[in-house]
């Protein structure tokens, strides 16, 4: 049996595709849904806890989002956020539409233009939730920890309910159970051959952006547990590749499928949706709002925004290249991220100093560039196995 | 050499005096004799030289450049460079006040007046930044982060023992000096403060200037560790104090330029104003630049009461959102060629009403003083900020807005087309959106700037109301 024929897959399949009507019957009950921006600095557990329906609005990959945008930001603005953008005035993704309130995190330069531009239209409830840039000073915890804290006022407001501690220590305990879920699947690719791919991980993380969390945990357990015992997806002398990068938005799997296509296996993504979400747990003991603010403002693998971040995630990327076993690097960028480009360049150095491959590819979400990236990712894929040859 | 130094205001015992130094550093920059010809043609184009005050500014440029790159030379045993970081050339000037061995500067106004705007000489040093890792095209580096890495990577100004930058407008600052701490091992430093204010608060700033502030005390901790001196609140109320006067002689020349027709000051010259009151100065010299400013503003009063002006009076009256071309004069004098006023451009505009000065009453901590830079239409969302510039553009009293964002700056960029959408909803006057990258002169084409500006003259003049 392969993993996409494992039966709580299917479920979830089922599950996705019936979650837009179940999110919109329970909006006539009364129940808010809260739309979030990704980048891991929005802590869900407040919004699950205010008994309002999380929903991660991450949607990118296709082109007519993108172009839609245009009539408000410039192209000099990432594809990702004018997808953002462009998805609400589409109105065709159902999410986009239904939400009551938006919390925009003010991470990145090109992100928080998104919660500014929804802000700007003055149709939704935005609460822009503010993440300090310099996250080393005790003083930027205190802000970033009343700022959770009028969130919390916020979502209390909207919905009409308390969240007490209990309430968020439950909620805490749920998504740490998702977080060490995707964890341990994600620690399985540790094998050659690794048991899953890394489009049908991302896929699975993908669909925790809108599943149910408490049916998407029971998923991942299952999975976890079919998968310790399941054959490989790959062969065994598939290159083993290390993915980082900003973000793959839910939808924007050319790069991966392309790497697949080309015999490479990616084993690890090093990227806001990837590991940065899910290596991490939430201490769940003492005071919790001040733990929710320390475990995603501190703890966390930091994004590129947070000042003095390359070299911290240089050094975690090189332990995942020692501990997934990994020969060479696909840092994928989306276009006009200029903060990852300039990056990128350290990174390359770096590497490089290290006997790591890299390559680095930029794209946006059209079809344009699919011939030249397919070339570029199979000459790369073909120099690292005759490196291994020769060795 | 020695006739463009007489060009820019020196006296013959100063040039006896200067000329090894400045020519020691115009030779580092590539400055050939024929750049120096082209240089006087260059002044003489887009400035007005004849204006009292304005070939003593330029002069203080190419001192306050020459002292930078010369300072490890001349023995000055701390140097700290403010890149992009508001507020830095008061603490800066509170270190001049206390020792004169510690070299401050604010990365670049003088440097791109100096070598973009005189010699036309930064392509340069915009290619060696594109060389290394800020690469050229669509993904569109800023202009003003290439000149800073372009500058270290031809080791063309001595490495500081600090550079320091703000978040308060961007990341790109922020990554680009952690990138060179990195790869340069230069020492590097900054403050933040949070860009989360939503427009249900405007025009509550309090608790962003609050966090500056404390990111601004630690940032002084963190020199005090360089320059080993303590910095007191007192100093730097003395630094802020000592400025007032620059403050106030701009305000001046501000309201002369916001009220004046025909307008008494091209935008070229507004911006090298501009220069003369961002350069950190000690509380005894402070009195050059001030005595520039004044000097300028009182020709301009006379220009004002003779009805000379930079443009023919009742000149259609545009405000212009971003600061000025900061290396490339061309764009700016062209605008003036065609007869268009630029009256202002966003810099220095207060929430909530655009004007020069921050509302309501002043902060008592000198930090959070320092932090009122936040408070203006740049550091804003895009809410806040349309709503300031639609103030500003009512007591401006202007024609038209010609918005030429820097594709550089995602933050100013992205709000373009909306600021667009709001100023014309709510003033019904015309915008003209220009893309420009305002540090790197490669964005300027002639003909194609010419014919759009022509039309958008037409334009405003045709949209404007009856008397």
């Amino acid at each position: 049996m392969t993993l996409m024929e494992l039966r709580e897959l299917s479920d979830l399949d089922t599950h996705l595709g019936n979650r837009p009507a179940q999110l919109r019957a329970a909006q006539r009950k009364g129940v808010k849904v809260v739309g979030f921006f990704p980048g891991n600095y929005v802590p869900e557990e407040i919004i699950y806890a205010s008994g309002a329906l999380p929903i991660c609005l991450a949607r990118g990959g296709s082109p007519e989002p993108v172009d839609a945008a245009l009539t408000e930001v410039p192209d000099v603005i990432c594809p990702f956020v004018r997808a953002q953008v462009g998805e609400r005035l589409l109105k065709t993704n159902p999410y986009y539409g239904m939400i009551d309130m938006l919390v925009a995190p003010i991470t990145c330069q090109h992100l928080k233009k998104a919660g500014e531009i929804w802000e700007y239209h003055g149709d939704k409830e935005i609460f822009k939730l503010g993440v300090p840039h310099q996250n080393d000073a005790e003083f930027s915890l205190e802000y970033y920890a009343d700022r959770l804290r009028v969130m919390k006022d916020r979502l209390e407001a909207l919905t009409g309910n308390e969240i007490t501690d209990e309430k968020l220590g439950e909620a805490i305990t749920l998504y740490n159970r998702i977080r060490g879920l995707l964890r341990e699947v994600s620690l399985l690719r540790r094998a050659a051959p690794p048991p899953i791919s890394s489009l049908e991980f991302v896929k699975l993380n993908h669909a925790s952006f809108y599943a149910d969390p408490v049916f998407f945990a029971d998923v991942l357990d299952s999975v976890y547990h079919e998968l310790q015992g399941e054959k490989a997806v790959t062969k065994a002398e598939a290159p083993r590749l290390l993915l980082l990068g900003p973000n793959v938005a839910d939808g924007d799997y050319k790069v991966l499928g392309l790497v697949a296509a080309a015999g490479g296996e990616i084993v690890a993504e090093e990227l806001c949706e990837g590991i940065r979400y899910y290596w991490h747990d939430i201490e769940n003991e003492g005071d919790l709002r001040r733990s929710l603010a320390r475990g995603y403002l501190i703890d966390r693998l930091p994004c590129a925004f947070i000042r003095r971040s390359a070299k911290k995630r240089l050094d975690f990327a090189l332990k995942l290249v020692q501990d997934f076993d990994v020969s060479g690097i696909i840092w994928y960028e989306i276009l006009q991220c200029e903060v990852y480009n300039a990056e990128s360049y350290f990174f390359a150095q770096r590497m490089r100093e290290h006997n790591v491959p890299m390559l680095i590819l930029e794209s946006d979400y059209g079809t344009a560039d699919v011939g030249q990236l397919r070339t570029r990712i199979e000459a790369f894929i073909e120099q690292i196995r005759k490196a291994g040859d020769n060795d | 050499m020695i006739e463009l130094l007489k060009l820019c205001g020196f006296t013959d015992s100063e040039i006896e005096a200067q000329l090894p130094r400045v020519a020691a550093v115009f030779s580092r920059f590539g400055v050939t004799a024929e750049d120096i010809e082209r240089g006087k043609q260059r002044l003489n184009k887009y400035y007005d030289l004849e204006m009292p005050g304005v070939r003593q500014a330029v002069r203080l440029c190419i001192k306050d450049l020459t002292n930078m790159v010369l300072a490890r030379e001349e023995g000055k045993q701390k140097v700290i460079y403010g890149f992009m970081a508001p507020g830095f050339e008061i603490l800066g000037s509170a270190l001049l006040s206390k020792s004169s061995a510690v070299h401050v500067a604010s990365l670049f106004p003088s440097l791109h007046f100096v070598i973009g705007c005189v010699f036309d000489k930064i392509v340069p040093i915009l290619e060696a930044a594109e060389r290394k890792w800020l690469k050229s095209g669509k993904i569109a580096h800023c202009g003003n982060v290439k000149t800073l890495v372009g500058l270290f990577a031809l080791d063309l100004i001595p490495r500081p023992d600090l550079l320091v930058t703000s978040g308060f407008l961007c990341d790109t600052a922020p990554k680009a000096i952690d990138l060179i701490q990195e790869l340069y091992g230069i020492p590097t430093y900054y403050y933040d403060s949070c860009h989360d204010r939503e427009f249900r608060e405007y025009p509550d700033d309090i608790r962003v200037t609050g966090l500056a502030a404390k990111s601004l005390r630690r940032f002084a901790l963190k020199v005090q560790e360089v320059v080993g001196f303590e910095i007191t609140d007192d100093m730097l109320q003395e630094a802020i104090d000592a400025r007032g006067g620059l403050s106030t002689a701009m305000k001046n020349i501000h309201n002369l330029m916001d009220s004046g027709d025909p307008l008494p000051l091209s935008a070229n010259h507004d911006l090298l104003c501009h220069t003369m009151s961002t350069l950190p100065r000690g509380k005894s010299d402070t009195g050059e630049p001030l005595a520039i400013l004044n000097t300028i503003y009182e020709a301009m009063q006379d220009r004002v009461r003779k009805g000379i002006g930079a443009v023919e009076k009742g000149a259609p009256r545009v405000l212009a959102l971003n600061p000025h071309h900061m290396n490339d004069p061309r764009m700016e004098h062209l605008l003036g060629e065609l007869g268009i006023a630029l009256v202002s451009s966003e810099t220095g505009f207060f929430a909530p009403h655009g004007e020069r000065d921050p509302a309501g009453e002043k902060p008592a901590d000198p930090y959070e003083k320092l932090a009122q830079s936040l408070r203006t239409s740049l550091a804003q969302g895009l809410s806040a900020r349309a709503a300031i510039i639609i103030e500003a553009c009512r007591r401006l009293n202007v024609d038209g807005v010609l918005d030429k964002y820097h594709v550089g700056c995602r933050m100013g960029a992205a709000d373009a087309m909306l600021l667009k959408d709001a100023i014309t909803q709510q003033l019904g006057i015309p915008v003209l959106l220009m893309e420009w990258e305002g540090f790197d002169p490669r964005a300027y084409n002639e003909e194609q700037c010419r014919r759009r500006l022509e039309l958008f003259k037409d334009v405003l003049i045709s949209s404007r109301q009856p008397e």
